[in-house]
């Protein structure tokens, strides 16, 4: 069967793939980019000395940053707030989704460690106040304490709270407050380059056959097929 | 191992730590307090109430000389500055988003030692006291800035050009605190401010170039000269970096930097006008309701102060479906009342003017809408609901078509009489005044919701404000009435209430008063009688008033009243005439003579109406009625007007001199 699309063989594409030149000094940036953002700072720093890439950030920053993001990671809230607050005290002052999620992980941490009494203390004087200037965080704080009433808290409508991932979306959160307030992009740049990468391989197969990347991890082409 | 703890020291206990002598002990407490209070307003308040604040400004105050150098690094000048970065942290957050605070931190004495400690040598400390003073400066409270005294003026620009974000920040935030007149603006200018801002726009960090952006929107405000100043010479170039910023990948960079270009457009009538500018701008403002946090909340805001008034723009809008998607998100619910606010405020300014968007907004059925923001529990959402419903109503094919007259809207509205906030109250009663112009016969439903007992009540009210607005929607409401509602308005009134209305200390009642008289005696010779009731009062009172009116507007009102009781048998327009020469101390002139030399042509056309009416000649009693108006110089001051510039009053002239003239007169 005919088909309308453009067929291209590897070799036309590898060919036409070698004349695109790609600086070396771009892929080292989006390399450090990744390590910074991410919060690598010992890879960052060796990476530094070995290809000479200046980073666009203080390295000493990132690693306040990760110790921050470890003690939400360990369950550490009070810690973490702490040092949150040594960094900048703006920004738990100034973001009141970020402060409510990481009082209502500290409450989740309680719970968790079957302290009943402390928990309901502190969610009292904690987190209702907090609960009274907003209706989305009166429904979460809700929520949250009725953990309490079931006693499989893995088989109940609100067992995600106390899994890990809960830790670690409140780390990120965070991870991320830290770098705007640092006037750095939250995000790497690298995932936006992969995204685009398939956005227009999805644009091209309309139009043609050719070696496309279908398991970015290794960006192996595969050979073309109708 | 994961924290539990909450045996955290009682506030008092903190407190007292806050005065031990040593070192390590008030920094453990310092810091303890700030991490205590941060992000958390019912903490600071309780603070506040214990005396924290005093505490902390006054530690502040007494290590200010303890960090002289850099390069100490012993434990005793750790734990100085260990003390001073604290304390300024902690008065920083009891500042931050909370006045109560602010105030306490400037009653405390704290701000001249925190400008002093902007010299320290030491960076963090810097870092700190520079943030705590600007979130003062994000306080109305904040106190003034004399940018005209030239120290001033240096120190300003010494801390713009500091490398630091939080010092240069606070530059920026003292500008867009302090700067108000024009004068203050051009010494900005003069003193190469803007030049500074600029570079901060192009080469600065994320929140410099955000407040760059606002201290520009400040110094530009209604201010073309300084405009031009600015865009003059390189044209094009600094207006494009903020163009360019409009497009942002930030939404509070590209909400920032269009508030920027709407006050440069405001502000002068030489840029940003074309057509590509106009529209780019709406997509944008439109596009960022849809950030779901404060720049979501405050877009409604600069979209209303791009639009407003202009109706250009609000043309384009339409085009660009901005009533759908304000509909749209308003529909989602859970709002933020500051977003509320702001979207119904929107569409308030979208059918201020232009009956298509009206037309438009009302197709997508939203008088349930409507409604429930009528009753939603915050005030500024209530009055917005008013204020938005009152530029709907004033689509004449919907009032004509009964739409509005349901109890849908006038139930709610009704209710809103008795909001305890006045400025609900007034709103309401804008939004009811073009309500009740309904054209159909449909009034009686606002007598049925108790509307017309309550307006009665609001025109009894404290508030001159309310008071005016009451009336007016009454006079509206009587507006070609048929007779039984209008004897339904004037029995719950009662004349002594409408006369001593009349009569008020306010002239904005004493007009809307009269306005009502006029309206209830129009139509029907047997509604004259109201003005005669109990002894004539409320006639009386219209003759006292007009003897004395403030404003020509009371006399236009008034004079219409009477022109319309003289519209009826002979004993009322005799009943007008004796009113009409009713001296007053000495005065030999009738004030009619006063209202008919008057510059304002509606009231003479007001007064030379009245005169028609009791000259006119199939009555009995005209002949003797013109003998005394020519007596009393009135008929040669209406023959001196016989080419008056207004068509109005030279068509009304020339009735009275045809009638006159009936009477052989010459």
């Amino acid at each position: 069967m005919a088909s309308s699309k453009k067929l291209i063989s590897r070799e036309e594409w590898e060919k036409r793939l070698n004349n695109v030149k790609i600086r070396k000094e771009d892929m080292n940036k989006l390399v450090m980019n990744f390590l910074v953002t991410e919060g690598y700072v010992e890879a960052a720093e060796k990476f530094r000395m070995e290809s000479g890439t200046h980073p666009d950030i203080d390295l000493a920053t990132i690693t306040d940053r990760m110790a921050v993001k470890k003690a939400v990671q360990c369950g550490n809230v009070e810690d973490a707030i702490e040092k949150i607050n040594d960094l900048n005290p703006e920004i738990l002052d100034t973001n009141p989704q970020l402060f409510f999620q990481l009082q209502q992980q500290r409450l989740i941490e309680l719970i968790r460690n079957g302290k009943v009494e402390e928990a309901l203390e502190f969610a009292q004087e904690e987190l209702a106040p907090r609960g009274e200037e907003n209706q989305s965080f009166l429904e979460e704080l809700e929520r949250t304490i009725s953990l309490l009433v079931f006693e499989d808290t893995s088989n109940c409508p609100v067992g995600e709270l106390l899994d890990i991932s809960q830790r670690l979306k409140t780390a990120t959160e965070v991870n991320a407050a830290v770098l705007t307030s640092q006037s750095h992009e939250k995000d790497p740049k690298l995932p936006s380059l992969l995204k685009m990468l398939i956005w227009a391989q999805n644009q091209l197969d309309k139009k043609a056959a050719y070696p496309c990347i279908n398991d970015l991890s290794n960006a192996r082409l595969e050979d073309p097929t109708f | 191992m994961p924290s539990a703890t909450v045996n955290k020291p009682r506030p008092s206990e903190l407190l007292s730590r806050l005065t031990s002598a040593e070192p390590e002990v008030k920094v453990r407490a310092l810091r303890e307090v700030k991490n205590q209070i941060i992000g958390n307003r019912t903490k600071k308040l309780s603070f506040l109430k214990l005396g924290a604040v005093p505490a902390v400004a006054g530690i502040l105050a007494d290590s200010i000389d303890d960090v002289t150098d850099n390069n100490n690094c012993n434990n005793d000048s750790n734990n100085a500055i260990n003390i001073l970065v604290q304390s300024a942290a902690a008065l920083g957050s009891f500042a931050c988003g909370f006045d109560a605070g602010v105030q306490a931190v400037l009653d405390a004495g704290a701000f001249p030692n925190l400008l002093r400690l902007l010299a320290n040598p030491n960076e963090k400390v810097v870092d700190a006291v520079a943030r705590a003073l600007r979130m003062i400066y994000q306080s109305k409270l904040a106190p003034k800035y004399d940018f005209l005294q030239q120290k001033n003026m240096e120190f300003l620009i010494s801390l713009l050009n500091s490398e630091k974000e939080n010092v240069s920040g606070l530059g920026a935030s003292i500008i867009t605190r302090s700067c108000e007149t024009n004068l203050e603006q051009k010494a900005l200018f003069d003193a190469g401010i803007l030049r500074k801002l600029n570079s901060l726009l192009e080469g600065g960090s994320l929140s410099q170039r955000d407040a760059s952006l606002e201290s520009l929107a400040t110094i530009f405000r209604n201010n073309p000269e300084v405009i031009s100043k600015f865009a003059g010479p390189e044209i094009g170039r600094p207006l494009s970096s903020i163009i360019d910023l409009a497009k942002d990948r930030y939404p509070r960079t590209r909400l920032l930097a269009c508030m920027c270009l709407i006050v440069i457009r405001n502000a002068s009538p030489h840029f940003l006008q074309d057509i590509g500018i106009k529209t780019k701008l709406i997509h944008i403002l439109l596009e960022l309701l849809d950030d779901p946090g404060q720049v979501g909340d405050e877009a409604p805001f600069a979209f209303s102060s791009l639009i407003a008034q202009k109706e250009d723009l609000q043309k384009l809008a339409l085009e660009a479906n901005a009533i759908d998607k304000l509909h749209h998100h308003i529909k989602k619910g859970s709002l933020h009342p500051r977003r509320y606010e702001g979207i119904l405020l929107a569409l308030d300014d979208m059918c201020s003017k232009l009956e298509s968007c009206r037309s438009k907004f009302l197709s997508l059925q939203v008088l349930n809408l409507l409604a429930d923001a009528l009753t939603d529990y915050n005030a500024g959402v209530r009055a917005a609901a008013c204020i938005c419903l009152k530029s709907v109503t004033r689509s004449i094919k919907n009032l004509s078509a009964g739409y509005f007259m349901n109890e849908t809207i006038v139930i709610p509205l009704v209710q809103l009489f008795l909001d305890p906030s006045t400025s609900v109250q007034v709103a309401a009663l804008g939004a009811t005044s073009n309500i009740v112009v309904d054209f159909t016969t449909r009034k009686s439903i606002f007598v049925q919701c108790g509307g017309m007992k309550q307006l009665v009540q609001l025109a009894k009210s404290m508030e001159s404000s309310v008071r005016s607005n009451a009336l007016w929607a009454l006079k509206n409401f009587v507006f070609q009435a048929d007779n039984r509602l209008k004897e339904g308005v004037f029995s719950e009134l009662t004349a002594s209430l409408l006369s001593s209305l009349i009569r008020d200390p306010e002239p904005s009642v004493q007009e809307q008063a009269l306005a009502l008289v006029r309206n209830l005696v129009d139509g029907c010779i047997n509604l004259i009688e109201f003005v005669f009731a109990e002894d004539g009062l409320i006639l009386g009172a219209i003759g006292r008033q007009l003897q004395c009116a403030s404003k020509a507007e009371i006399g236009i009102q008034g004079m219409y009243a009477l022109c319309n009781v003289a519209s009826g048998n002979e004993f009322h327009k005799e009943a007008v005439m004796q009113l009409l020469f009713t001296q007053m101390g000495d005065k030999n002139q009738s004030f009619v003579i006063k209202f008919l030399q008057s510059n304002d042509s509606r009231l003479c056309t007001a007064t030379v109406w009245t005169i028609v009416n009791l000259t006119c000649p199939s009555s009995p009693g005209a002949p003797g009625r013109l003998e005394k108006l020519r007596n009393a110089g009135i008929v040669s001051q209406i023959k001196n007007m016989v080419n008056d510039p207004c068509v109005d009053v030279k068509l009304r002239v020339r009735t009275v001199l045809g009638q006159s003239m009936a009477f052989g007169d010459n």
